[in-house]
């Protein structure tokens, strides 16, 4: 079977920083009700991103993977300029972008850095046909030159999404199309623009697996040909592997860990990262023993409006205990370590630069004890 | 473990007798030739044609294929719990040899939930939002096996502690309740009345993956300690592989492949398998190659004639674009749908010639 995501191919340069992230911080004020108000009773914050510092080069495809509540869609709102963030910087080429709320400054900023959502049926307009959905970002931001240098744009624009012949698909609505026709659509607005970097936000969760590659593929081909950068968020670590240069994973709106996609992988340095792969679904049948290598962490993410102390995932972990650094787990928040080659870790026991210590016990997750086979 | 064994396992722990009409000798469930239509206009949606599986006692079978394969309808069509336009229009469905198909409406319903359950997708939609989870758990137990409110909210507690759920928590409405929690309840009211057959139709898709791998781990070993007998339908092949004995690959409405999840997973037969398979990444051997799947699954109000994944199908031949591929089981308990595997042939998987194309290109 043909059509490997990963294609034999020129190696894609990677270049200079593109976006940075400076101790971005985003917490949104808990609204309380009628009875907190007269109660007094003080109102809380939600620390969905809780400082971060990420770094983005031009040219690659970096993936923020993370569960729901780890503030990773935050953080691409951010970098989208969608959302507000309370404390930290955030910076384009250089240049400090984190005032810039309206005006020529945004209108550019916007060209340079679009976004593709998850759901393309919510995304487009039913009521409007591809050609016009495609061709409103150039409206707004006054592009285009002549009418027909704006359609040949825009015919583009469609045609380098896979959507051929452009010129059949520019006058369709979409419920004319499937889900991946769809996804391609979306894909084709963001790139009417030209921009520098694509902040995609789970863009292949809703579709089936023979589609999802597909609209892989399509991006790695545009970022060849068009000199893309992609920030790629998802919850699926399976895809972030297969599409990504290096990975981030975030937890409760912090980077728990960060690397190449395959060190991360294959050599996870943060309790977190590691449970995530041991847990990971395999289409081949299970080997004898596999489950027993499986982490299954208990509980849920707690909330992040009561945030642990100390390292924010020490309740879950299944190494604090053991390995006898507990105290300080709890009390004491670690930092992202780098441990050279470009890996870093928010965890005490990766400071040394080891491998982290094998899980001894299995962590009674489902609450069954010690019926498990 | 004997099927023979399971069969004693799982009856011998019902509480209360078969229905009257029982084959105690039958098999669990056997589903034969089951056609779904659904009315569109005057157009007919061809959505499950001609589907056959069984379903022994203890055995958890996996029903797997993208959106529109038919793997609800199919679920749904065995206690005829389908949308007002669609009818059951051919096949069987036994349950301990009672055809359920050829019942009413009223005589059928004493085989909802207490004998076959479901385990919604989207627990949020599934629960009453504005009843306490314990309560709703209580209530097919009053309704369908008659037992005392107090008796049934005992067992409703306990059921909720067996799923990893605090029992204090029954108390809470469902939107108090995290995503994870909320599944467990709707688990723990599936297996409220003790049912031979539960189906859990995309039980954790909504899920995070922590707590996907939470609840896949729960049904595991719930099916270890009760000897639930289960039918689990997803779109995500690689879910099944630890939780399922056998799988069940359906393309546009009918069976491709079904077998032993070993030996389909390891040596699939069928092309649309293969492709399926090869579309999965794999961290733990890994594998990052994905392949993809040319075109569409076909509009159902117009099915192709022959296979219905010629279209796509690259090793497709002139007989398949005319002729429905007849079903062939093989020595190792796996059936193919394919006229690569024609009756009377050894089953040799055979390998695909490469797919041209598949890239950045649109089937239409």
């Amino acid at each position: 079977m043909s059509g490997t995501v990963r294609e034999a191919g020129a190696p894609v340069p990677v270049g200079g920083e593109l976006i940075r992230l400076e101790g971005l911080q985003v917490h949104f004020p808990i609204r309380g009700g009628f009875g907190d108000l007269i109660r007094r009773r003080p109102g809380g914050v939600v620390r969905a991103v809780d400082g971060i510092n990420l770094t983005i080069r031009r040219g690659e495809v970096l993936s923020l993977v993370g569960e729901s509540g780890s503030g990773k869609t935050t953080t691409g709102r951010v970098i989208v300029k969608l959302t507000r963030p309370t404390g930290g910087r955030l910076l384009l080429e250089g240049a400090d972008v984190t005032d810039v709320w309206g005006g020529d400054r945004l209108r550019a900023y916007r060209r340079r850095v679009q976004l593709i959502f998850q759901d393309p049926y919510e995304t487009l307009n039913p009521k409007q046909t591809i050609h016009d959905f495609v061709a409103e970002p150039l409206e707004v931001q006054g592009l285009g030159g002549s009418p027909a240098e704006r359609e040949r744009r825009v015919l583009d624009a469609i045609d380098t999404a896979g959507l051929r012949p452009a010129s059949d698909f520019a006058f369709r609505y979409p419920h004319e199309l499937s889900g991946g026709q769809r996804q391609r659509v979306v894909i084709a607005g963001a790139l009417v623009l030209d921009p520098k970097i694509v902040v995609a936000d789970e863009p292949v969760s809703m579709l089936d697996v023979s589609i999802r590659t597909e609209i892989l593929n399509l991006m790695l081909d545009l970022r060849r040909g068009r000199d893309l950068t992609y920030l790629f968020i998802t919850h699926d670590l399976s895809v972030a592997w297969v599409i990504a240069d290096r990975i981030a994973v975030m937890y409760l709106g912090r980077i728990m860990e960060m690397g190449a996609a395959d060190e991360v992988i294959n050599d996870p340095r943060h309790p977190y990262t590691r449970a995530l792969v041991s847990v990971m679904p395999t289409p081949e049948p299970p080997q004898p023993g596999h489950r027993a290598r499986r982490v299954i962490l208990a509980g849920e993410t707690p909330d992040a409006a009561h945030v642990p102390t100390g390292c924010r995932f020490h309740p879950r972990c299944p190494l604090a205990e053991q390995a006898g650094i507990m105290e300080r787990c709890r009390t004491e928040e670690p930092p992202l370590i780098e441990l050279g080659g470009g890996r870093a870790s928010a965890c005490w026991l990766a400071e040394s630069g080891k491998p982290l210590p094998a899980v001894e016990r299995r962590i009674g997750a489902t609450g069954l004890g010690a019926t498990a086979g | 473990m004997t099927a023979l064994e399971g069969r004693a396992v799982a009856r011998g722990r019902r509480q209360w007798p078969l229905p009257k009409q029982a084959d105690p000798d039958a098999p669990l469930l056997v589903v034969e030739g089951l056609t779904t239509h659904f009315r569109l206009g005057r157009q007919t949606v061809h959505a499950v044609d001609d589907v056959s599986f069984t379903l022994n006692d203890g055995e958890a079978l996996g029903i797997a294929g993208e959106s529109g394969c038919g793997k609800t309808t199919t679920a749904l069509s065995l206690l005829r719990l389908l949308p007002s336009n669609a009818e059951v229009v051919a096949g069987s469905v036994r349950l301990f040899g009672i055809d359920l198909l050829t019942k009413s409406d009223n005589a059928l319903r004493r085989y909802r939930w207490r004998e076959i359950s479901i385990i919604f997708q989207g627990a949020m939609n599934a629960l009453n939002p504005v009843r306490r989870v314990g309560d709703q758990i209580a209530e097919p137990m009053m309704e369908r096996q008659g037992l005392a409110k107090g008796a049934a909210a005992r067992r409703a507690g306990e059921l909720l502690e067996l799923v990893g759920v605090p029992r204090a928590r029954g108390r809470a409405y469902p939107h108090e309740l995290s995503g994870g929690m909320r599944q467990r309840a709707m688990i723990a009211m599936a297996l409220a009345c003790d049912p031979a057959v539960i189906i859990g139709d995309e039980p954790t898709t909504a899920l995070d993956v922590m707590v996907q791998a939470q609840i896949l781990e729960l049904l595991e070993d719930l099916r270890s300690t009760l000897g639930l007998s289960l039918i689990l339908i997803t779109h995500d092949l690689s879910v099944l592989a630890e939780t399922c004995d056998r799988v069940m690959i359906m393309y546009a409405g009918r069976v491709a492949e079904e077998g032993p999840v070993g030996r389909v997973y390891r040596a699939p037969r069928h092309p649309y398998t293969q492709m399926l398979l090869a579309a999965f990444p794999d961290v733990h051997s890994g594998r990052r190659d994905l392949g993809t799947i040319p075109g569409m699954p076909p509009d159902l109000r117009t099915p192709p004639p022959g296979c219905r994944f010629h279209p796509r199908c690259p090793a497709a031949m002139e007989v398949c674009r005319t002729e429905v591929p007849p079903e062939v089981t093989f020595g190792d308990r796996v059936r193919v749908a394919c006229h690569l595997y024609p009756p009377g042939s050894d089953g040799t998987p055979r390998s695909l010639p490469p797919v041209r194309g598949a890239g950045a290109e649109v089937g239409q």
